[in-house]
């Protein structure tokens, strides 16, 4: 299947300026970056409500925005581009009920409020019909926000943040009526946050955006396993970024020096002295009992350091570790492994990572020593995917 | 009691309150809605008669539908000395008011409703209709009441251009004025009682729709997060 919805445009904002390309399928795209990135304001291009400098805008056979040389001039008000737009804010009319809310897109067509009744219905708002924005909760009011989205039957659904002010359970039950409503309509979704677990809990693909360009773009996982450059993985909060130099390099694997430490890894496409900028992947460090011999887990690097802290969050834990030189390295296990083992801060352990622990994710060449200070050697820009013709 | 300037003060206010409304209207949507140049100018101008003398805006009400004014020579505008000549008076005063609190109302409606209601498909027209005159209302509803208040209890320059002939048009500020001349007492104080009672209620009613309770909640900055 070939992509639908293609963005193509530039825009200066006094902060940053936008340069995004991408595309999309009928599919949930999640834009994931730091705010002031420019989410916000690249679905507002695609919804009409902000203007770009230049560029294309296009869904299926239509062009919502034109403005490139030798070409006309085209910007569809966004009235007339039938995108839903489900704000963080709600955005319901206070002066109307739930039903004149959707109802209000409806306007003038026959059945307007039994088609608003259906929607609500379909939201699971049917008994609250009748209530006024304000007496309704954040989750109850965004439903009707979402059914309102749905009643002018769009085929782009736009989420800024809609759901980022509502208590967990909650945005976990909407983001699984996203999930069906995007199947059952064969929408086209794009899902701006800034919350991780929103973008694996909802999202087909990721684009990770940061100064208003999109990083890397890609399935979830794929971008979490492979993550293009240092941005992408500091904007992920992905931890254990190393810089390191190639030793040696075989077809079996590499061994890297990071700053005296040596780490087997993966085999590299660099030549020897070559820098690159790799990462642990915490979830792949094994914590080896005290008692333990380390032959079972023979083929892993090893390393021996001090716990700083453990930190607990829902399924996981979360293990920072002090190496000797002061470098930190984190771990991520599941709640219920290491139960007997004393991770209290101070505590010395060892880890032991697989060499496929270790991602290499950019390839400086050349001399050792030069490009990794220099900030404007930044890694390759990961290639948008699709850029339209 | 001078019940013909009383009832004429009705009539003067009531037609000078449907001007208020349209004319102040209009004014606060150019204010809030459109850039100009000299935008700052255009404002004060409205709001000067806030502050400026009665005799002030008398005199350039009399240049204004004079002999020899664009309105009296080409459009045969004749209104001196007549009750119309109080409306245009009371409508200069009251006005400000009016562009004051319904500008403001208007100001306060959360665009975001406006961009919501964009994208749901509605002209600009209608969104004006349903969502910003709705949520503006109170504050609207307030600044003609306050307009025509002051539209009532206009003196100064309804004097100088109507020339003050009883039971033609003689108001009731003008006629408590010509009572107390005249030394009847009884007159001006029930009068007096009559105003105040008006101005008042008047008060009292815009007091309460003031703080619009409406449009509110959803309040943010437009645009505030990229």
């Amino acid at each position: 299947m070939s992509p639908r919805l293609h963005v193509n445009f530039i825009k200066r904002l006094e902060s940053v300026t936008l340069q995004m390309n991408f595309a999309i399928d009928t599919e949930i795209l999640v834009l994931f970056g730091p705010s002031g990135a420019g989410k916000t304001q690249t679905l507002q291009a695609i919804a009409g409500l902000s203007t770009p400098d230049s560029g294309s805008i296009t869904l299926d056979d239509t062009t919502f925005f034109q403005r490139v040389a030798g070409k006309p001039l085209i910007n569809l008000p966004a009235r007339k581009r039938r995108i839903g737009y489900v704000f963080q804010q709600y955005a319901l009319f206070p002066h109307m009920s739930a039903l004149e809310n959707v109802a209000f897109p409806l306007a003038g067509r026959r059945n307007a409020r039994d088609r608003a009744m259906e929607l609500l219905e379909r939201m699971h708002l049917a008994h609250l019909a009748h209530r006024m924005p304000h007496e309704l909760s954040g989750g109850q009011q965004q439903r009707v926000a979402v059914a309102r989205a749905l009643a002018t039957e769009p085929r782009v659904l736009l989420f800024d943040e809609s759901f980022s002010a509502l208590d967990r359970p909650i945005r976990e039950r909407l983001h699984e009526e996203i999930r069906a409503l995007q199947a059952e309509r064969q929408l086209i979704v794009i899902y701006v946050t800034h919350n991780l677990d929103d973008a694996f809990a909802v999202g087909h693909r990721l684009a990770v955006v940061r100064d208003g360009r999109i990083e890397q773009i890609g399935r979830i996982d794929d971008v979490f396993t492979r993550p293009a450059n240092q941005q992408v993985l500091n904007i992920l909060g992905i931890p254990n970024a190393i810089n390191a130099r190639v030793v040696e390099t075989g077809p079996s694997g590499a061994l890297l020096d990071w700053n005296g430490i040596t780490l087997e890894a993966p085999p590299i496409d660099a030549p020897r002295g070559a820098q690159v900028v790799a990462y642990i992947r915490p979830g792949d460090i094994r914590l080896i009992y005290p008692d333990h011999p380390l032959r079972p887990v023979v083929g892993s690097n090893h390393l021996e350091g001090v716990v700083v802290e453990r930190r607990p969050e829902r399924h996981v834990h979360c293990l920072r570790v002090a190496l000797p030189d002061g470098r930190r390295i984190e771990a991520v296990y599941p709640a219920s492994s290491y139960t007997t083992m004393n991770l209290t801060p101070g505590e010395s352990v060892r880890l032991a990572l697989r060499k496929e622990s270790i991602v290499v994710i950019a390839v400086h060449q050349g001399a050792p020593h030069s490009d990794a200070s220099r900030s404007d050697s930044r890694p390759e820009r990961n290639p948008v995917s699709m850029s339209p013709s | 009691m001078n019940w013909p300037a009383f009832w004429l003060s009705l009539q003067v206010t009531a037609v000078a309150s449907v001007i208020i409304l349209v004319v102040g209207l209009a004014f606060a949507l150019l204010l809030v809605r459109v850039r100009f140049p000299l935008k700052i100018l255009v404002e004060t101008a409205i709001m000067l008669p806030l502050v400026l003398p009665p005799s002030v805006i008398g005199y350039y009400l009399l240049l204004a539908f004079g002999r020899g004014s664009p309105l009296f020579e080409w459009f045969n505008i004749r209104i001196l000395f007549t009750w119309q000549a109080a409306v245009a008076a009371s409508v200069v005063v009251g006005l400000p008011l009016m562009v004051q609190s319904s500008r403001a109302a208007l100001a306060n409606v959360d665009p975001l409703l406006e961009n919501a209601a964009r994208t749901l498909g509605a002209s600009e027209v209608r969104i004006f209709w349903r969502i910003t005159l709705p949520l503006a209302q109170r504050g609207i509803l307030a600044g003609m009441i306050l307009g025509s208040a002051r539209a009532l209890g206009e003196f100064g320059a309804t004097l100088m251009i109507t020339g003050n002939i009883p039971g033609r048009t003689q108001t009731l500020p003008v006629a408590i004025y010509d009572a107390v001349q005249a030394q009847r007492y009884a007159d001006a104080h029930l009068m007096v009682l009559v105003m105040t009672v008006l101005a008042f209620a008047g008060l009292l009613l815009a007091r309460q729709l003031e703080p619009p309770t409406l449009g509110k909640r959803t309040r943010q900055p437009a645009e505030a997060s990229i």
